[in-house]
């Protein structure tokens, strides 16, 4: 009788740890909800993903004007993507949201989109070029303001250069913001040590009171 | 998933969650039992580190919730073992969020509760060999009852519940099936090598 219920604990044991190491061969990720997106030319085009590289394809992307106006709503494909046609150079707000409580959120600034529609990154090209920049993602105006040309570059040109500088770092953005999110060893370490620090005050905080009784 | 992010709840949902949590934080910490606490930091840190194995199920993924064992483990200990666990998750994983820390403790903390005050007496009275069932029952019960406060946190907050119904049950079902196994597992195991856990006295610290 005991041999038999060892034996159904040893089944169950069994299959357990083969569920466990069924769970743990797949990706290790944690589910944190995260949308990017940048516009590319006159298109916002983004990804929705799981921290740690699982594309969320079952999310819904809503895209946002400033004032919280509606523009769209999105499902990505297979592999994560979205793409939208901005109507005007304002300040989109992407936000994506699985129906079980993920949701995250992505900024387009209204001076990204300025360039596809005509205008340049800085409304005078010559003496604000600079000054336009900080609202600027990293890359763009210091590509397009260092060569001092003796004649000046047509807006044409200058948003051709602007979208392809775009294209060329969109990845890299990517890559950078998906690194960010990745749990780190070191966070899972501290963690730990905060929990194991917090119970070893509790511990002493009750000897310090039995001594102080006794 | 268990961790609802900020900016998603409303705000009487938020205050709800913040109240009850801190009322059961009050209630546990008045009755805790310091034997515990080694217990309690060792199931706090797995709880911890649970959430980073994650399985994709459907358009969203899932990790362990261990709340089940906690409750039947830990009794009313495991509240502030899951508040700390959370606080620590929102801050270096980012999971959940601070304003919304009361409502997730609440999802977790609850079903804890209540494989705590229920399951828990129940397994003590099965024989020794046949107590892995109570652990299947507080693991599915831990998450099953999760996925359903946070259906209803989720629901109360925005005008549709349905689909965040549908989705969680499509979610956490199969989720509360395997946590089920692993609950059964662990209590099994604890049941050959250490039974005096299971069976720890509830009111001499009370």
């Amino acid at each position: 009788m005991r041999n038999l219920r060892r034996d159904r604990v040893r089944r169950l044991c069994r299959v357990s740890i083969a569920l466990c190491a069924w769970a743990l061969s797949g990706p290790a990720l944690a589910h944190k909800l995260k949308v990017f997106a940048s516009a590319v030319g006159d298109r916002i085009e983004g990804t929705a993903y799981f921290a740690g590289g699982n594309k969320a394809s079952g999310a819904i992307v809503v895209i946002l004007d400033a004032d919280g106006h509606d523009l769209a709503h999105l499902r990505p494909a297979t592999d994560g993507s979205f793409s939208y046609q901005a109507l005007a150079p304002v300040e989109h707000r992407v936000i994506a949201r699985t129906d079980d409580g993920h949701q995250a959120e992505w900024r387009i600034t209204a001076a990204e989109l300025r360039p596809a529609f005509g205008g340049t990154l800085a409304p005078n090209p010559s003496p604000s070029m600079s000054a336009a920049a900080p609202a600027i993602t990293a890359g763009s105006p210091p590509e397009v303001a260092s060569p001092p040309s003796p004649e000046p570059v047509g807006p044409e040109t200058l948003s051709a250069i602007e979208l392809a500088v775009a294209h060329q770092i969109r990845p890299l953005r990517e890559q950078l913001a998906a690194a960010e999110d990745r749990a780190r060893l070191h966070d899972i370490l501290g963690g730990i040590g905060y929990i194991l620090g917090l119970a070893g005050l509790t511990l002493w905080w009750r000897c310090r009171k039995t001594d102080a009784r006794a | 998933m268990a961790h609802i992010p900020d900016a998603i709840l409303s705000t009487p949902v938020l205050v709800t969650g913040g109240l009850v949590s801190a009322s059961l934080l009050a209630a546990a910490l008045r009755r805790l039992d310091y034997d515990r606490v080694p217990q309690a930091a060792v199931l706090s840190a797995a709880f911890f580190v649970s959430s980073l194995i994650n399985v994709p199920v459907g358009p969203s993924s899932v990790h362990l919730l261990l709340n089940g064992l906690m409750g039947l483990l830990l009794g009313w200990t495991a509240v502030p073992a899951l508040l700390v666990a959370l606080i620590l998750q929102a801050a270096f994983f980012g999971f959940g969020g601070i304003l919304v820390l009361g409502v997730n403790t609440m999802n977790m903390a609850v079903p804890a509760l209540v494989c705590a005050l229920l399951v828990a007496p129940w397994m003590r009275r099965l024989p020794a060999g046949r107590r892995f069932w109570g652990g299947f029952a507080a693991g599915s019960l831990g998450v099953l009852m999760t996925g359903l406060m946070v259906a209803l946190a989720l629901g109360l907050s925005a005008d549709a519940f349905t689909p965040a119904a549908k989705v969680l049950a499509v979610i956490y079902l199969p989720l509360a099936l395997v946590e089920g196994l692993i609950t059964a597992t662990i209590v099994g195991f604890i049941q050959r090598v250490a039974p005096e856990l299971l069976a720890p006295v509830e009111s001499a610290h009370a």
